[in-house]
């Protein structure tokens, strides 16, 4: 489905500046592109994205320069009220093609006839969850890592459906507060918990797209004559297991461009017993809890905190055989001065453990610290730098011979490149 | 002073420089802490309707960095307005106000010519891409209007005749136990307000990167 939707979308795409090129004062088509150089040092753990543990993207086997990010925001009003939009991400890694989609939705915006508005998104997209990521291509303004939190909606986490929002703003309040509430089915996303469970959180930039396939650490369980041997040694996050359909709810309110509240629930709804071509589907659940705040002097705070579970497999003593509660929270500075930006951010995460099978320990406890500085040369030329450690203690390493606690940190200086039309 | 003796002053003027009866109203808006308000629309009302404003008076709104610029306009009803965007993206431009509604589907540039607003009253506007653009138009009857200054003034001339008052709106006062309305009876008109202000619209924001929403 999700390819079939990429595949209308760049015909869509390709054929629209002929069919709409007699107009171009009404703009049909626009698009932000662009591409990060980085050299990258990191110590620490190999990297999850080998097929090991570690929490970075890169290890010190990509010491050097890398590419690493290019991407493409392209979007072609069909009608007035009817837009196509896709993303486009580039990534230099063995998890799937060069180049593949990120999110490609369809979104019906009617014009509004009171102040009621109401916005219907169908397609593949993130949720509203990521109060960081507001940037071109799901990126960041403030770091070059997301948080914890937003690493993992960027691996696992993907609307593949549809999503109702509706917003008012109430006269009696005047123009400045707004309140919105998103409600969303969805499925293809069955997989979904797999790597929170078995390999932990992370902290990168990395999105998955949707063809990707993302390793799993060696974990015995998943060994031949072992209890899931049927899962195939990587996880693919997006595809339908079970043939259910999961929701969320979201409220927001919001007050101009000072303050931000919201609140969601999430429920995959997949059946946990399901598989299908070595891919489990995990019951995911979760609420989340983010807020935002703009002070006077160019001071921004940003926290969000999300609080779960996932269980896959069958029941086992009163447990699914995999089980496990996952809850992370992070707090953003951010200060700007003219074309300078500088955040730290503070990230504390947890997988807790919630079944008794031996060999598949999901006992994790962590926090990182995330320095960074941007430069905004100009809106084409931007430079950023970021130091980031992460220590974790994850009781399940002695499986692979490492040492249950570690500390991994990595320093990266990006030149960042923007074009928009 | 007492209205008669105003409007005797006001004739006597009015015949030493040989120009139409006419005075002029100093308007001061305040806080409740006695701050002054700017930007809030000032108008005078009259008994008797005014005719609309003479064929091709033009007003604009502007669209600059995702924002309409002004915040809020006010214009005399019979009004064509611009809704020129500036920006390099494109905009959705609506109103559902009635009467005065009005769409202005995508565009860049002035593709679409001035919207006549032809009936008193609130006219909000929004942008069907950007949400979080919103702006408003006062439309007003006569041709006395204007906009408080940073230190919450205003003068109008007005042509002093009876019947008339004095008529302050905007989207950041709570209505409810204010004054909002005064006859004119002399030259100096105070509106204080009584109840804290809404929050602005679109206040300078600090260090947190907003989407359009």
């Amino acid at each position: 489905m999700v390819r079939l939707l990429s595949t209308v979308w760049s015909i869509a795409l390709t054929a629209s500046p002929d069919v709409l090129a007699a107009n171009d004062s009404l703009a049909r088509t626009h698009f932000v592109t662009g591409i990060d150089l980085s050299y990258v040092n990191a110590s620490g753990l190999s990297s999850w994205t080998e097929g090991s543990v570690g929490k970075l993207r890169y290890d010190d086997s990509s010491d050097g320069l890398v590419i690493s990010r290019a991407f493409l925001d392209a979007g072609a009003r069909l009608t007035d009220t009817l837009d196509l939009n896709a993303t486009l991400q580039f990534c230099d890694d063995d998890l799937g093609a060069a180049l593949d989609f990120t999110e490609a939705y369809a979104e019906w915006r009617p014009v509004p006839r009171s102040a009621n508005r109401y916005r219907v998104k169908v397609g593949a997209f993130y949720p509203v969850i990521s109060m960081e990521n507001t940037g071109p291509g799901w990126s960041s303004p403030y770091t070059i890592s997301s948080s914890t939190i937003n690493t993992w909606i960027a691996e696992e986490v993907r609307t593949v459906g549809a999503e109702l929002s509706w917003s008012r703003r109430p006269q009696a309040l005047g123009g400045a507060h707004r309140f919105a509430v998103q409600a969303a089915v969805f499925g293809v996303n069955d997989p979904s918990g797999s790597l929170l469970a078995w390999k932990g959180w992370s902290a990168d930039d990395r999105q998955s797209r949707f063809g990707d396939a993302l390793p799993l650490p060696p974990l015995p369980q998943i060994q031949p004559g072992m209890m899931f041997e049927d899962q195939d040694p990587y996880v693919v996050p997006f595809r339908e297991v079970d043939g259910r359909v999961g929701y969320y709810l979201n409220g927001e309110w919001r007050m101009g461009n000072r303050f931000t509240l919201s609140a969601m629930t999430y429920n995959n709804r997949a059946d946990p017993e399901a598989i299908e071509d070595g891919q489990y589907a995990w019951y995911t659940e979760f609420n989340h809890l983010g807020g935002s705040l703009s002070l006077p002097g160019g001071i921004g705070v940003i926290s969000q905190w999300l609080r779960g579970s996932t269980v896959m497999g069958r029941v086992m003593n009163g447990a699914h055989v995999v089980d496990a509660g996952f809850d992370s929270k992070y707090l953003l500075l951010t200060k700007t001065l003219d074309s300078h930006r500088f955040s730290v951010r503070y990230d504390n995460f947890e997988v807790t453990e919630n079944d008794d099978t031996s060999e598949d320990s999901n006992d994790e406890r962590g926090l990182a610290w995330t320095l960074a500085y941007r430069y905004s040369h100009s809106d084409t030329v931007l430079f950023a730098a970021e130091w980031l450690s992460i220590k974790t203690h994850h009781d399940g390493w002695v499986y692979y011979a490492i040492e249950p606690t570690a500390t991994e940190q990595r320093l990266q200086l990006s030149i960042m490149l923007r074009f928009a039309r | 002073m007492p209205r008669k003796t105003f409007k005797l002053l006001c004739a006597a003027l009015a015949f030493c420089d040989g120009s139409a009866l006419a005075a002029d109203i100093a308007v001061t808006v305040l806080d409740r802490d006695g701050l002054p308000v700017p930007d809030v629309a000032v108008y005078v009302e009259r008994d008797e309707p005014h005719a609309a404003a003479p064929d091709g008076r033009r007003a604009v709104m502007d669209q600059v960095n995702t924002r309409f610029v002004p915040h809020l306009l006010v214009v005399q009803k019979g009004t064509y307005v611009e809704f020129p965007n500036s920006d390099t993206i494109a905009h959705h431009v609506y109103s559902f106000s009635d009467p005065n509604g009005f769409l202005l589907p995508l565009y860049k540039g002035d593709a679409h010519p001035p919207v006549l607003l032809g009936h008193p009253g609130v006219v909000t506007l929004g942008c069907n891409i950007h949400d979080g653009m919103l702006a408003y138009i006062l439309v007003v009857d006569g041709p006395e209007f204007g906009k408080t200054d940073a230190a919450g003034r205003l003068t109008l001339a007005t042509d002093g005749d009876a019947g008339q008052r004095v008529t302050i709106w905007s989207p950041r006062i709570r209505p409810r136990g204010e004054t909002l309305t005064q006859e004119i009876g002399s030259g100096e008109l105070t509106f204080r307000l009584r109840g804290a202000l809404r929050p602005a619209h679109d206040a300078e924001s600090g260090g947190v990167e907003w989407s359009d929403y």
